[in-house]
């Protein structure tokens, strides 16, 4: 459950890799410690309950010898500092015959337990004394073994609690049947000694573990290096800058970081160089004119022959007016770019261009142009009305401006194959291809063209186009031999 | 005096073409950047007013060519370019001068009036060789503290012979920095203009190199 483990990491690279790497080792450590234990368990379980029986054994063999002999005292010499940890006992005939110093007056296992205790055996090492103690009539060895002894009996491994302390036990039977060995081993003794083995083990761990701590952290540190490099180099940083940023020796897996990085900041110097530039060329559009109407307007007053003051102030006021539709142009370039979409609707596209030519066939009358319009009905799109009347005056308005006069300019509106299309076609001087090409690069305009356009309209006509999801495709007229644009929409 | 107008702007170039000429200018206007090229290298102009967003060659470059070329004029640069870099990067590709539209004309025509003369090597305002003094703001000319009545044309002689006293100009030199593109050029208009001239200002002012052309020495001749 990494989700719920997360919150709880060191909030540094360096805290999480220490953590997890020490976690493990110690795990790692633990574990191989507790393996030890069981095995060395079981190893030292089988030796010394094979002396136990051993013992046992002996002791069955020697008193078979001297138990006519009225042996109560305890008479084992102590000879080890060990001795009061090992106990024993022979019974014969009920009596206890003879004991350890440290053994109890009473049987270790007593009757009661020894009877419903069936005995702790090992698979692996089973003594003559059982094996005679079975009954003649069991066939299976094996099975026979298992079973609880008759009452009275009940011989093999037991644990047993007397003198304050847990004992193993072995009980054997002498060939006769009256003589019973009981020996007896604290089991403390087998958990001093395992745990004197896994101490053992654990105390250089101990002593290790803060070295590997140190050798960690040292090596953590050494790796994260690049790390902090990139850190300091990013908050060292003007944050106009965008040049790409540089780490030495960077390591592969920061690469990708790095390389995603640099990408972003090659994409926020395009953006800003494409502001920069167009900060620059508006700039220059709009500055141009004022400075044309300053320029006229101080010629104006300075002239002193009449015609040439006309010609002057006609001129000022012609760049007034540049200066106007200029200003429109950036405002409607600008709420475009803006991107709030207004609301579209379903819209008649014939009604709407009907207005449009409407509006603008005066201007083309006093230019001695001709301006018609063909309509089919029924040709419904979705849009925006008003950003589509923008889109149909700005091309009506380039074909006028571009043509010369007694040129023919035709509006076609029509339906085919699940699209609306709108067709202005001109009978200008048209565009070659690189000039087409480049149409529509804000603030491009044709040279030579005597127009003073600001190359704005294109820039809106495209953008309203594809806010609207109809494309243009500008190409050569073939009725008309100047420019026509075909916008086409998918039919609503 | 004689100067090159590059704007490609139609309102704004008609403007400063009428501006310049109501100042006593000569003014011949192109529109694009390699007209303005060509004809820098080819003319010899007092000045010139280069618009840097020309069309076909960009006014950088046009300067950056004819400077390279070798060519000296004063160019005054006139743009709507008006960041810190752009002003930098045009004074240092070979700008004398860089003003940011728009602009007024009589600072326009002062500006190029500077630069013409301290092309020269005239800091002053008023231009003097031995007793002559011409001002060129004013159009006015003194010889020894007396006003001289001098026409547009021998005005213009005048002021081109003072501004390069001590050197010899032909009479083609002469009839350059006389006329711009369209006017008409009498075949002996020089000669008429330095005999008003001469008339007015006295006749040894301006010297005859015969087969050459005309001088007006720094000293008079002792």
């Amino acid at each position: 459950m990494p989700g719920r483990l997360l919150p709880r990491l060191p909030r540094s690279l360096q805290g999480r890799l220490l953590a997890g790497l020490l976690g493990t080792v110690v795990a790692v450590w633990l574990a191989a410690a507790a393996a030890t234990w069981l095995d060395m368990r079981h190893e030292l379980d089988e030796l010394l309950d094979s002396h136990l029986a051993q013992a046992a054994a002996l002791l069955v063999v020697q008193t078979a010898g001297d138990i006519g002999e009225d042996a109560r005292t305890p008479d084992a010499p102590q000879l080890h500092r060990y001795g009061p940890r090992v106990a024993f006992q022979v019974w014969h005939e009920g009596r206890l015959a003879r004991r350890s110093a440290n053994a109890p007056d009473a049987p270790m296992v007593t009757a009661a337990a020894l009877a419903s205790a069936r005995p702790e055996r090992d698979d692996d090492h089973s003594h003559d004394q059982d094996d005679k103690a079975r009954r003649s009539d069991h066939k299976d060895p094996d099975h026979a073994e298992r079973r609880p002894a008759p009452a009275g009996v009940g011989l093999g491994f037991h644990t047993a609690r007397f003198n304050g302390a847990d004992w193993r036990v072995f009980v054997a039977r002498g060939a006769e049947q009256d003589v019973r060995v009981y020996v007896g081993e604290q089991q403390d003794t087998r958990d001093d000694i395992l745990l004197a083995l896994v101490r053992g083990m654990l105390w250089p761990m101990a002593l290790a573990l803060p070295l590997l701590a140190l050798a960690i952290w040292w090596a953590v540190r050494r790796g994260t290096v690049p790390l902090r490099l990139l850190g300091r180099t990013l908050a060292a940083r003007d944050p106009q800058a965008l040049a790409p940023v540089l780490v030495p020796g960077a390591p592969a897996e920061m690469q990708p970081m790095l390389d995603a990085l640099n990408r972003l900041f090659d994409r926020i110097t395009a953006m800003v160089a494409a502001e920069r530039r167009f900060t620059a060329d508006a700039a220059h559009e709009l500055r141009t004119p004022i400075a044309a109407i300053r320029t006229q307007a101080q010629v104006a007053l300075a002239q002193t022959d009449a015609s040439a003051r006309d010609h002057a102030l006609r001129a000022t006021l012609a760049g007034c007016d540049r200066a106007t539709r200029l200003v429109d142009q950036l405002l409607t370039l600008s709420r475009l770019e803006a991107g709030a979409a207004p609301a579209s609707a379903q819209l008649d596209l014939g009604a709407l261009a009907r207005r449009v030519v409407a509006e603008l066939a005066p201007r083309a009358i006093d230019q001695g142009q001709t301006l018609g319009l063909d309509a089919a009905a029924g040709c419904m799109v979705h849009g925006n009305d008003t950003l589509v009347a923008v889109l149909l005056r700005n091309l009506v308005d380039n074909a006028l401006r571009y043509s010369p006069a007694g040129a023919e300019l035709r509006v076609v509106v029509a339906r085919g194959d699940g699209q609306v299309r709108l067709q202005v076609d001109d009978g200008g001087p048209g565009l070659v291809e690189a000039d087409l090409a480049r149409l529509g690069e804000r603030f491009f305009r044709v040279l030579g063209s005597g127009q003073d356009g600001s190359g704005l309209g294109w820039s809106i006509v495209r953008r309203i186009a594809a806010a609207q999801g109809a494309t243009v495709v500008v190409a050569r007229s073939a009725t008309l031999g100047g420019l026509a644009v075909t916008v086409q929409w998918p039919a609503a | 005096m004689r100067i090159l107008l590059a704007e490609d702007d139609t309102l704004l170039g008609d403007g400063l073409r009428a501006g310049l000429r109501l100042a006593g200018f000569q003014v011949d206007w192109v529109h694009d950047g390699l007209a303005a090229e060509r004809e820098l290298r080819a003319q010899p102009y007092a000045a010139a007013v280069l618009d840097l967003g020309l069309p076909l060659m960009d006014g950088l470059d046009v300067l950056a060519s004819v400077r390279r070329a070798g060519v000296t004029l004063p160019v005054l640069v006139l743009t709507a370019r008006d960041a810190v870099p752009d002003r930098i990067k045009g004074l240092d590709t070979g700008a004398d001068d860089y003003v940011v539209k728009p602009v007024d004309l009589d600072e326009l025509a002062a500006r190029l009036r500077a630069l013409v003369r301290r092309a020269h090597g005239q800091p002053q305002e008023v231009l003097q060789v031995q007793d002559v003094q011409l001002d060129p703001a004013a159009r006015t000319v003194q010889r020894a503290g007396q006003p001289v009545a001098l026409s547009t044309r021998e005005f213009d002689l005048l002021q081109a012979l003072v501004l390069n006293a001590g050197r010899v100009l032909s009479r083609e030199q002469l009839e350059q920095h006389l006329y711009s593109w369209g006017q008409e050029v009498d075949s002996n208009a020089v000669e008429v203009h330095i005999h008003h001239l001469r008339k007015k200002l006295g006749a040894a002012l301006i010297q005859t190199v015969r087969g050459v052309g005309y001088l007006l020495p720094r000293k008079s001749p002792a």
